[in-house]
């Protein structure tokens, strides 16, 4: 410490410098993994948000809900496989709706589910709708950025079918739209009025979500008529456009990293070969190595350590200002993952310093050894 | 009789093997003494250098024993050595070779901190020094803002910090004028009977011998009394 905090003290600018590139590098990591992380919210918190692991599609539907058509045959199937607490039918389409009577669109997930099931919402605001209820649905409470208040009617724009928003629910959102949830009077009116002649028949939906141990869930699936058995992490990234999005975030947070092991490494470097002099100097009047390969790394967490705090305050800051519709979500565990595998590769970074410390020989400090 | 502080016995250095290898010191045995200031004064390439770094153990003999202050070098791994370096043997360099980013009573609280010294003893201590040294108006410079001859006063001062048994000095007056040169050379022979310790000064200069209680050449890899 002794000698790291008065070569940071003596060299400010330069270690500044350092700073500053490390606190971009750390700021921007926080900033697109919370993106990331937001995005993947918004795009699945619905499926993320219900109380079950599995979920069962159609037989060769890609793990897309939008693909798979499920009837009363197979819920039949599943009621008495796996038991009646443990399941519920999911259907899912993807809607345009205008509010009160407006012209103004809003793309919306229609969720039909079992109000009394397993997937019936948890309500906020405003009252629960019933399994008899007719024309109230529940909506999420991100369409109160388009106007949509309790007792608000909302219309399809494909069927004309109008509903009574009778509650607010929270954190249910659909590839990036908001989830309207109804219940299954009102799902198989909406699917009544839509399908086209030879269409599916009455009382289909998309998917069972269950939940339980796999191999209880596989060995049901496997007896049960054309169905697969996914996992619901396998069922967000079929999300449409999910795979996607979360890959190329992804791939830029690994550069991010990458890219900052390799500025770190090379400032690093170039700092200690400007020293090897003085390093030799200090080996020559009786410092250890070990004494100067703790004091580079000190160094170097000293630095990463002071740019992480100013970057998750810069973070902190910024969601303060962010608008409530911009997706972005950082958990404290992911705070610290990401913080602690900024301070890894820094400390990765000044390995390679270390090493090129403890092969300067004391001798050369010494006119010359011959 | 006085303790020896330095002593190297029959110590031969060669450098490279079989047909190419080139014999630097031959047979070698030379002792310091308590409160004796040793010149040793060679062309360059007669191996000053290398009797100098096996002198400050930062070279092992090809053959011979190195003895500082009572205590054999063989057998020491190179942390023992780096330890015995810290606390028995102060070194002077060419150029001061001044850490920079510490200030000139840093340096000496560093190399005492580093070997254990009590803190309050080690303030002391160093005030100690740096006012003999005339340097007490300088505690709190960088090196970068000290003259050639007070780095050099320093680099003594530092050298002395932990009361080691001896000074190396390694051309110690050659980046400074030959009025600089002399009073660096009598401030080193004035340390050496005020700590009661001793002191060995590598130069080619002949004109700052008259401060050394003894003058050795360093010729065909053996020392010769003048």
């Amino acid at each position: 410490m002794f000698l790291s905090l008065r070569e940071i003290r003596h060299a400010k600018a330069r270690y500044a410098l350092l700073l500053v590139i490390m606190l971009l590098l750390t700021f921007l990591v926080l900033f697109v993994t919370g993106l990331a992380r937001g995005l993947a919210y918004a795009n699945g918190s619905a499926i993320e948000n219900m109380p079950v692991n599995y979920f069962m599609l159609q037989k060769d539907s890609d793990n897309r809900f939008s693909r798979s058509m499920l009837d009363q045959t197979q819920l039949n199937e599943a009621r008495s496989r796996i038991g009646k607490d443990k399941m519920a039918s999911l259907g899912i389409r993807m809607s345009t709706i205008t509010v009160d009577g407006g012209s103004r669109k809003t793309d919306i997930a229609v969720f039909g589910v079992d109000m009394s099931g397993l997937l019936a919402p948890d309500v906020i605001q405003g009252s629960a709708v019933a399994d008899t209820d007719e024309g109230k649905v529940v909506a999420d409470r991100k369409l109160e950025q388009s106007g949509v208040k309790i007792g608000s009617t909302i219309k399809d724009q494909a069927t004309g079918m109008s509903w009574k928003v009778a509650g607010f629910t929270s954190d249910a959102s659909y590839s990036h739209a908001p989830v309207v949830f109804m219940n299954e009077l009102e799902w198989s009116k909406l699917a009544r009025t839509s399908s086209m002649p030879g269409g599916p028949a009455e009382g289909a939906f998309n998917a069972i979500a269950v939940k339980g141990d796999k191999a209880v869930l596989a060995e049901a699936a496997g007896t049960m008529t054309d169905v697969d058995l996914i996992s619901k992490k396998t069922a967000i990234a079929g999300i449409p456009g999910y795979s996607a999005e979360q890959k190329s975030l992804t791939m830029m947070i690994a550069f991010l990293f990458i890219i900052a092991a390799f500025v770190l490494t090379v400032f690093s470097y170039v700092i200690t070969i400007q020293k090897t002099g003085q390093f030799g100097v200090l080996k020559a009047i009786g410092v250890k190595t070990s004494y100067l390969a703790g004091s580079v790394l000190t160094q170097m967490l000293l630095l990463s350590c002071t740019s992480v705090a100013i970057s998750l305050l810069l973070t902190w800051g910024m969601v303060q200002v962010l608008p409530a519709s911009m997706p972005f979500s950082l958990k404290p565990a992911v705070i610290a993952f990401t913080s602690l595998l900024m301070i890894a590769v820094s400390a990765a970074g000044a390995l390679i310093s270390v090493i090129r410390v403890a092969k300067i020989d004391a001798l050369d400090a010494i006119g010359r050894a011959v | 009789m006085k303790r020896t502080m330095l002593a190297l016995r029959h110590v031969t250095r060669t450098f490279g093997d079989g047909e190419s290898s080139i014999t630097i010191l031959d047979d070698l045995s030379f002792e310091v003494s308590e409160g004796e200031f040793v010149a040793v004064l060679g062309p360059s390439g007669s191996g000053k250098s290398t009797f100098l770094s096996i002198a400050g153990a930062l070279l092992t003999p090809t053959e011979g024993e190195v003895v500082i202050d009572g205590q054999p070098l063989s057998g020491l791994n190179s942390q023992k050595l780096a330890g015995l370096r810290l606390n028995k043997i102060g070194f002077m360099f060419q150029s001061a070779n001044l850490i920079p980013y510490l200030k000139v009573e840093e340096q000496l609280l560093f190399v005492a901190k580093l070997s254990g010294m009590d803190r309050r003893e080690a303030q002391r201590r160093a005030g100690e020094l740096l006012e003999r040294l005339g340097l007490e108006k300088r505690r709190n410079y960088y090196p970068e803002r000290l003259s050639g001859g007070e780095k050099q006063r320093t680099a003594i001062a530092r050298a002395w910090m932990n009361r080691p048994a001896i000074l190396l000095a390694d051309e110690p007056t050659a980046s400074l004028d030959s009025n600089r040169g002399q009073m660096i050379v009598r401030m080193i022979a004035e340390e050496v009977k005020a700590e009661k310790k001793a002191a060995v000064m590598v130069t080619h200069d002949e004109r700052m011998l008259h401060y050394c209680d003894r003058v050795l050449h360093l010729e065909d890899g053996k020392l010769r009394e003048a």
